[in-house]
């Protein structure tokens, strides 16, 4: 009998305990007056991300959407309901906390990573190229919006929006091919003490119909640093590489994608030097 | 009308009015639903196939009926949505869509039916709007169900605790959502009931058990889950009748029931399907590959989309806990916990004796011998594992791992009549437990009122839970999960197939310039035309196409909010600039759709 009378009570109030249009109001205009260029904003739980992103998605570049990660963020605005908390907020002082209606607005804090070298912003400086079981490189010239390997349409790398584990991503999309790597070579890195690589298969279509494994292996100056194998199961997969001891140097950082099962893997990955 | 002496009619009074009483609350509630990809296309194929029935009258007029029985004949209407699901429910929504709706056919709107209209309907009026008449045999469906849920509950407890079952059988969330749509997930679930209470009193019936092969018949006729009813059935009767193995080590005879079922059940599937008739055999094997090489439609559960069968132990172990899991985070948790109740009451009671005091069983035929025509006659009936293997049963069958698991509940939605059978006896127990400690307090006047009393606190949570849910019941979680928002944050499944437009349709209408650019994700043409038919979307309102190339080519769109459309969402950002979307509907701020136009900045 109390359990009827708690579910009762628990269906007429749970509408009420909902964040109001009012509360985004007032919480929207509390990111605005304090926002930063740079800042970024959260919502917790991230399933409210959606309505966070119409009060205040103008603030919110399409590659701050898609980051490979919060580690380059020093200032992050947090909108919460319901207890919930950002794990990209998490370690960080908070420096301002106001609550409307269901809804808290937290300001924090925190020592962000200093990016030396972003991949995806210097995309451009790239050298791409296919290299065939024999060695044989076949260049990828830059054409319009990609780099363009020769015969094969699909084969060609991109800047573009990924969707990696049901989420979006801003990243370089590299479709292996049969028998052959594709190479993405960045001739002057400027290092820090780590580059962080994340990886991933694109999209959720590919990941039904392929189940090939997807080899990455990244080279500083000729020398491999690391291999990361990709699978439909491996979501979006942030790998470090530790170049401590080579920070503030420049170096040529090379990137090789191959698959002995190439069909639908779209494979996707974004790179930061950090410091 | 006066109160009828004979408790039969009694129990048959009470039962119609828990059936009118559900359609009234089904025609309530239908109109803010919107329509699924699904629904549209069912009540295009009603249509057509009653075009079927039209074109049949003018042949026979012009003695030429043999036109209508050809191959060609046949195929121009009944191959719509073939070898996909059998037509009894499509042809009654036809049917009732031509005998009820308001003709507005010679409108604007004449070009978007599916057959040509030929001149102004002359119909009985009944319904504002195409779609409640399309609609209305499912509503009547949910009705005959709730109206034997109680027949069948009254078997075992009193009348209040009976009629509570029949509300709780109603009032959950997910099986009201899918009531009143003419699809056939509710309809199956009522002839499951139907087929399983048809086999209950054949056990004591010969005329039922005659009754039982028909009935389910009509049931493979609605929906492909009939096929696999036999086996739950033939589950409990083993267990009915396990003396004769365990004992007399024989066999136990088959029953009339299985005997009926096997002979009336194929016939029926058969002769109501007019696509089957060219060329039976053949056709009948492509109904069957393409439910057993059904694709595994993309669905979230506990965060995973899940649109493979598992091949590592983990995931497979996951996704076998999807029915049980689902259930308990989606029927109001009052039910659940009367249902437990009513289980351990079941599991406690002794053979032959009655379930609760108060219940009316059918009494054992006089001079009960074995036989195969009344099988339930000489043995306890086993009123436990009867329940149990009809909850069980279709709860089990999609805990199996290959099993795809896109419809979410509502493919094990056949056990929750049974279950509320079972509450219905857990309503029973704790009026029982209440009454003694009344007794105690010795207050006649309260005694009496109590039966009532409970039956109504116990429903209310359920019907709470069930309007709160309305018209976004695929997205409702329960007490346990913290409702909309709960079933969010663990990963629950949040809807499927774009049900959830309808209330955005005034935000589209709104836009006269955008709107003719308009993308429609998820929502499929035929839905759109049933919203212009019945005036609720403009017909000048545009439909860009599908995917990236529709959203490249639109001015405005909307996104349904599932897991695995997360890339459409990207091509809206890519496309539009933008990731602000301009409105979002949400639920207890759980957004369900969302809403992007080019040039909101």
């Amino acid at each position: 009998m109390v359990l009827a009378i708690v579910e009762t009570l628990s269906a007429l109030t749970a509408p009420l305990r909902a964040p109001k249009p009012k509360d985004w109001t007032a919480a929207e205009r509390d990111v605005r007056d304090g926002f930063h260029a740079g800042d970024l904003i959260v919502a917790a739980p991230a399933w409210a991300d959606p309505v966070m992103r119409m009060h205040l998605g103008d603030l919110i570049p399409i590659p701050t959407a898609g980051r490979m990660d919060a580690a380059r963020f020093s200032r992050i605005w947090e909108i919460d309901q319901r207890g919930a908390r950002a794990p990209e907020a998490r370690g960080g002082r908070v420096v301002l906390e106001r609550h409307h209606g269901a809804l808290t607005v937290r300001q924090i804090e925190r020592a962000a990573a200093n990016v030396s070298y972003d991949f995806l912003a210097r995309w451009n400086d790239a050298q791409v190229s296919r290299v065939d079981a024999s060695g044989t490189a076949l260049p990828c010239p830059y054409q319009g919006d990609r780099f363009q390997c020769p015969q094969i349409g699909f084969n060609y790398v991109r800047r573009q929006l990924v969707e990696v584990d049901t989420a979006l991503r801003w990243a370089l999309l590299a479709q292996p091919v049969e028998r052959a790597r594709v190479v993405i070579e960045f001739p002057a890195v400027v290092l820090g003490r780590e580059i962080a690589i994340a990886t991933g298969l694109s999209n959720v279509w590919m990941r039904k119909a392929g189940k090939g494994p997807v080899d990455l292996t990244v080279a500083i100056d000729g020398k491999p640093a690391l291999h990361v194998t990709t699978l439909n199961e491996s979501g979006w997969l942030i790998s470090h590489v530790d170049t401590a001891a080579r920070a503030g140097q420049t170096a040529a950082v090379r990137f090789e994608v191959s698959s002995p099962a190439p069909y639908a893997r779209h494979f996707a990955f974004a790179a930061e030097a950090r410091s | 009308m006066s109160w009828p002496a004979s408790p039969v009619k009694r129990d048959r009074l009470i039962a119609l009015v828990l059936g009118i009483a559900t359609v009234g609350w089904l025609l309530v509630a239908e109109k803010s639903e919107g329509f699924g990809r699904d629904e549209g296309q069912y009540m295009r194929a009603g249509e057509r196939y009653w075009g079927w029935f039209e074109e049949l009258a003018d042949n026979i007029k012009h003695r030429a009926a043999a036109r209508s029985f050809s191959q060609a004949g046949i195929d121009r209407y009944w191959g719509d949505n073939a070898p996909d699901h059998p037509v009894i429910m499509k042809t009654l929504y036809g049917l009732s869509w031509r005998a009820f709706h308001r003709c507005t056919c010679m409108g604007p709107a004449r070009g978007l039916h599916p057959i040509p209209v030929r001149g102004r309907h002359i119909t009985l009026p009944l319904f504002a709007r195409d779609s409640t008449a399309f609609r209305f045999p499912a509503m009547l469906f949910s009705g005959l169900l709730i109206a034997m849920v109680y027949l069948l509950a009254r078997r075992f407890v009193p009348r209040p605790a009976a009629a509570a079952g029949a509300v709780l059988a109603l009032a959950q969330p997910h099986y009201f959502f899918h009531a009143p749509i003419a699809c056939f997930d509710a309809p199956i679930t009522t002839m499951a009931f139907a087929v399983g209470f048809a086999y209950w009193k054949s056990l004591r019936s010969a005329a039922w058990g005659i009754g039982c092969g028909a009935v389910w018949g009509i049931a493979l006729g609605t929906k492909h889950n009939a096929w696999f009813m036999p086996v739950f059935l033939a589950a409990h009767y083993v267990w009915m009748r396990r003396d004769d193995i365990l004992r007399r080590h024989r066999p136990p005879r088959i029953p009339l029931a299985f005997v009926s079922m096997a002979a009336l059940g194929p016939l029926i599937f058969f002769a109501h399907w007019p696509w089957l008739w060219p060329a039976p055999m053949a056709r009948v094997h492509m109904y069957f590959n393409r439910h057993l090489q059904h694709e595994h439609y993309n669905f979230e559960y506990l965060g995973i989309n899940w649109n493979n069968p598992p091949t590592d132990l983990a995931h497979k172990l996951i996704r076998t806990t999807f029915p049980f899991v689902s259930t308990s985070l989606t029927v109001p948790v009052t039910t659940l916990a009367l249902a437990i109740w009513g289980a351990v009451v079941l599991l406690r009671r002794r053979r032959g004796a009655a379930v609760v005091e108060g219940g009316a069983p059918e009494a054992a035929p006089d001079g009960a011998r074995p036989s195969w025509l009344r099988p339930g006659a000489d043995v306890d009936r086993a009123p436990g594992a009867f329940l149990a293997t009809q909850i069980f049963g279709p709860l089990c069958l999609l805990a199996v791992p290959s099993t795809p698991i896109f419809g979410g509940v509502k493919h094990f939605m056949p056990a929750m009549p049974f279950l509320a059978v079972a509450a219905a006896i857990g309503v029973a127990a704790l009026t029982r437990v209440v009454a003694a400690q009344v007794r105690d307090l010795s207050r006649p006047r309260v005694l009496r009122a109590l039966p009532a009393a409970l039956a109504l606190l116990v429903c209310l949570p359920a019907v709470a839970e069930t309007e709160r849910s309305q018209p976004d019941g695929l997205s409702h979680y329960n007490l346990l999960a913290g409702g909309f928002a709960g079933g969010a944050s663990l990963g629950m499944n949040r809807q499927f197939w774009a049900y959830c437009v309808a209330p955005m349709l005034g935000w589209i209408n709104d836009d006269h310039t955008d709107n003719r650019r308009m993308y429609w994700h998820d929502v499929l043409g035929d839905a759109l035309h049933m919203y212009k038919r019945e005036g609720r979307l403009d017909m000048a309102v545009g439909d860009t196409g599908a995917a990236e190339a529709g959203i490249q080519a639109s001015a405005m769109g909307l996104l349904t909010w599932e897991k695995h459309w997360a890339i459409y969402e990207g091509w809206f950002w890519e496309s539009y600039g933008t990731v602000k979307p301009a409105f979002v509907r949400d639920r207890e701020g759980v957004p369900l759709v969302i809403g992007y136009k080019r040039n909101v900045r």
